[in-house]
Order: C-alpha cells, then structure tokens, then sequence
C-alpha cells in the first residue's frame, strides 16, 4: 500500500503526536526546578544559615565561558597569519562584522568602545548558548533544604495552597521541607535538587554586574565628551526643556534596570518555558522551543551589545547637535 | 532584593570576573585582530595602488613599444627604399659599365679579327705566289726570261684577286 505524500505527512505527524502524549504518562521527569535565585553550591566565605560568600551554580558557566573565550581568542591570535584560515579566520570575521556593524552606530568613539560591548556580546551569547545545553539545570546535587538560600520551589507552592485556592507566590519553610519527596522528586524526603549549572544570564547579580559596568561607561563617556554639558541636558532653565530634561534623567535612571532585568528576564523566562514544558511534554514539544531560545540567545545578546554602543552615542552628543541634526540644513 | 538572589559579593564577583574578561579579551583577541585587519587592509590599499603603478608602468610600456615599433617600421622602410635606389643605381651602372664593356670587348675582337684577316691573306698571298712560281716553273719546264717571270706572277696574283 502506497500513502500519498499528504497521508505519509499525517501519519507521521499523528505518530509523533502518540509518541508525545504517551511520553506525558510513561516518562516521568523529575520536578521543574524553577528558582529565581542562583543556588549555592558550596560556601566559599559563610554557612546556610549565614550565606556570606556562596559559590552559585552560575558561576559554574561563567568559568567555563571564561575558559571557552579565553582558551578561543588564545588559540586563534597566537600565531596570527595574514592569509588568516579556520579559527582565526571566524574569529576576525566575528570580529570585524561587529565592529563594523557598531561603527554604524557611532564611528567616532567605536575604536574606544569596542573591548566593551563586543565582550557583553560575545560573553552573552556563550552563556545564554551554554544555558541551553541539556544537563542544565537538570543535572544536579541533593542538598538539605534552607529557606534562606533554595527560596520557594513550585511543589513548595503547591503544597502551601489552600484546597480550592489560589497558588501563594510563597511557601514556608516547613511545607517545603514537607513537599519534597513526592514521585516526582528525585531526592530524598527533605532535600532539594540543586542544579550544577545555571547560566549566568539568569542570574541577577550577573546581569546587575553587566548593566552597571555598560551604565557607568555610557555615563563616563557623556560625561568625558560634554563635560558639564552632559548634566545640562537634563537640568536647565530652558522653558519646556527643563521638563524634558527630568524626563530624560529619570530615563538615564531607569536604563540601568531596564538593561538588568531584560536579560535576565528573556533568560529565565526561556529557560522556565522550556523546563514546564520538558515536565509536561518530555518528548517532541521542546524541540521548537529550544530552536526559539536559540534565537532568543543570540538576540539578547546583540540587544545588550547594540543598545549600550547606541545609549554611548546618544550620551555623547549634546542637545545643540540634535536640534541640528534634527533641522534641514540652510546652507545646503 | 534577598528572594531575588541579589548579593553584594556575588555582584562584585561578577562585575571582576567580566572586568577582567573584557581587558584579557581586549589584549588577547581584540588588538591582535583589529591590527591585522588594519595591516591587512593598508596592504590591500598598498597592492591595489601597486597594481594601478604597474598598470600605468605597462600602458606606458605599451605606449612605448608601439612607438618604437612605428619608428622601426618608418625607418626600415627608409632604409628599404634607398636600398631600392641604391641597388636601382647600382644596377643602372652596372648595366652601363656591362655595355661598355661589351662594346669595348666586340670592337677588339672585330680590329682583332680584321687585323688576323690581313694577317692571313698576306700571308695566303706569299704562300701562292710561292706556289704558283713553283706550279708554273714545273708545268712548263722551260726556262722564262726574267720579265716573263714576273709578268706571270702578276697574271697570277690578278686572277687570285678576282677569285676573293
């Protein structure tokens, strides 16, 4: 019996689809571990009671991604030739695109900026990439429970709800200590699966980290270029632009933040979708999404990368010289 | 900001870590790569300007050689064309020279033959007036008076004359 190519694409997809509800009920996965806060590992400096100087499982990616870029710009430059081939040929060609693509946003000062937004760049995309390997955040170690570092898990949250009520955004240390334990979990009665890795870019003191260094450069160079100028576009007497000018402070304000929780929010919001889903659906669903946080990955990246050389370029540049960028030209 | 995972160390952590990533990144991957771009592109602008120079230096060759060619040619078909005279002279005096001697050497000959014609017939007429002084002295066998001898030789000698 021969199926017309229509049929075959049907067959294949409602076995696919069998095969996806039946892994719903015959492949039990772990619970989705979703924790807003890196976890601590082990404690560098402190104890779980008094959790000073933990070593999170994000910096577990954040060495590898250190080795990776590091041992990567080693191998490529360290005999450099000028008929460049394999990784010194990407490499300069990663390179090369990015500079030139931030030298359209802002020529003059793209020489100065480069180090910095192309590193947000790359070290972004590495963690993101490596966030999305799987194991992350799935591989991981039992550890008794403590309030104060493992926070509230979601079976913590089911447990703590009122039958008939709503989902508490919190749970107690008592219920979740309780909660752990069900058939879904795969430590013992008390403990906590915590994760091995996490990508830094979950983790808030990571972006923080990035927002504030990309925030206080954009700051510096406004200030370096204009001088006090750079204060007046925000403080003047100037009519209807000293009410502009509290609005742009409070919007210079506010980039920080924006830059610490886009990230981060893109991050985990990906990495959540995915682990609901993988607990939900194991097989075939996830598989679409995973192609999505790829692309999510490399976006936020760039995102981060394009929007601080673009926040650099408008730092830089006076009101005077956007009134007259803004205005045709007379002279021509 | 705790139920969040904010933390000072981990922050200042952080921050170190990717401060430190961007100046190893920025000495290690950046300046070499941005220099060899740099270097490569001047080479590429100093090759292209090469190129235009020994474009130029060729159609100037070009130029040259073609001028040289068109003088080469003028001038071999100068020297052609006084060669061509030349040997048009040379054949002209030639031809003279061949025709005087020609008839220098026909107008010897002829003096050379008219001179060996005299020649023989002097000597054709002493041989026969021998002869005919012999044929008559045997034929009559008598003896002549002197002046009949000599009349004879002359009878003689006429007859011979009218015969040639």
């Amino acid at each position: 019996m021969t199926l017309t190519p229509r049929n075959r694409n049907i067959a294949i997809g409602l076995v696919v689809l069998s095969v996806a509800i039946a892994s719903m009920f015959c492949l039990p996965t772990g619970e989705p571990h979703v924790e807003v806060k890196a976890e601590p590992l082990f404690f560098l400096i402190g104890s779980p009671e008094n959790p000073f100087f933990p070593f999170v499982n994000s910096f577990t990616i954040m060495l590898i991604a250190d080795v990776l870029l590091i041992g990567l710009a080693f191998a490529a430059t360290r005999n450099m030739q000028m008929v460049p081939r394999g990784l010194q040929n990407a490499l300069e060609m990663a390179v090369e695109a990015l500079y030139n693509l931030f030298a359209t946003i802002n020529r003059e000062y793209v020489a100065r900026a480069f180090p910095l937004v192309a590193t947000i760049f790359f070290y972004v995309l590495f963690a993101n990439l490596l966030g999305l390997i799987p194991g992350v955040g799935s591989i991981g170690v039992c550890q008794e429970y403590h309030h104060d570092t493992h926070g509230t898990s979601l079976t913590g949250r089911l447990a703590a709800r009122e039958p008939g009520g709503a989902l508490p955004l919190y749970a107690s240390a008592e219920e979740e200590g309780a909660a752990h334990g069900n058939a879904y979990n795969t430590c013992p009665a008390g403990t906590i699966l915590v994760p091995l890795f996490r990508t830094p870019s979950a983790d808030l003191n990571f972006t923080l980290a990035l927002a504030t260094l990309a925030w206080v450069y954009i700051e510096y160079q406004g200030f370096k270029v204009l001088g006090r100028g750079y204060l007046k576009k925000f403080f003047n007497t100037n009519g209807i632009m000293s009410v502009v000018g509290i609005f742009e402070f409070i919007g210079e304000l506010v980039k920080l933040p924006a830059f610490m929780f886009r990230l981060f929010g893109n991050i985990f919001a990906g990495e959540v979708v995915l682990v609901v889903l993988a607990f939900l659906i194991p097989l075939f669903l996830p598989m679409p999404l995973y192609v999505f946080e790829l692309f999510v990955s490399f976006i936020q990246a760039f995102i981060f990368a394009v929007l601080t050389m673009a926040f650099i370029t408008v730092a830089t540049t006076g009101h005077e010289e956007e009134h007259h960028e803004g205005q045709p030209s007379a002279a021509h | 900001m705790g139920e969040l995972g904010l933390n000072l160390n981990l922050f200042l952590t952080q921050l170190i870590n990717f401060g430190v990533v961007v100046t190893v990144l920025s000495y290690l991957l950046y300046k070499p790569v941005l220099n060899m771009l740099r270097e490569r592109t001047e080479r590429i602008e100093q090759s292209l300007q090469e190129a235009d120079q020994v474009k130029q230096q060729l159609a100037n060759a070009r130029r040259d050689y073609d001028a040289e060619i068109a003088r080469a040619r003028q001038e071999a078909a100068g020297i052609l064309s006084q060669a061509q005279d030349r040997a048009r002279a040379q054949e002209a005096e030639i031809i003279a020279q061949a025709r005087q001697d020609a008839d220098r050497i026909r107008s010897d000959a002829r003096e050379q033959a008219l001179q060996e014609r005299d020649q023989l017939l002097r000597e054709v007429k002493d041989q026969l007036a021998e002869l005919v002084t012999l044929a008559a002295s045997r034929v009559l066998q008598a003896e002549l008076s002197t002046q009949g001898h000599d009349k004879l030789i002359e009878e003689s000698l006429a007859a011979l004359g009218r015969q040639n």
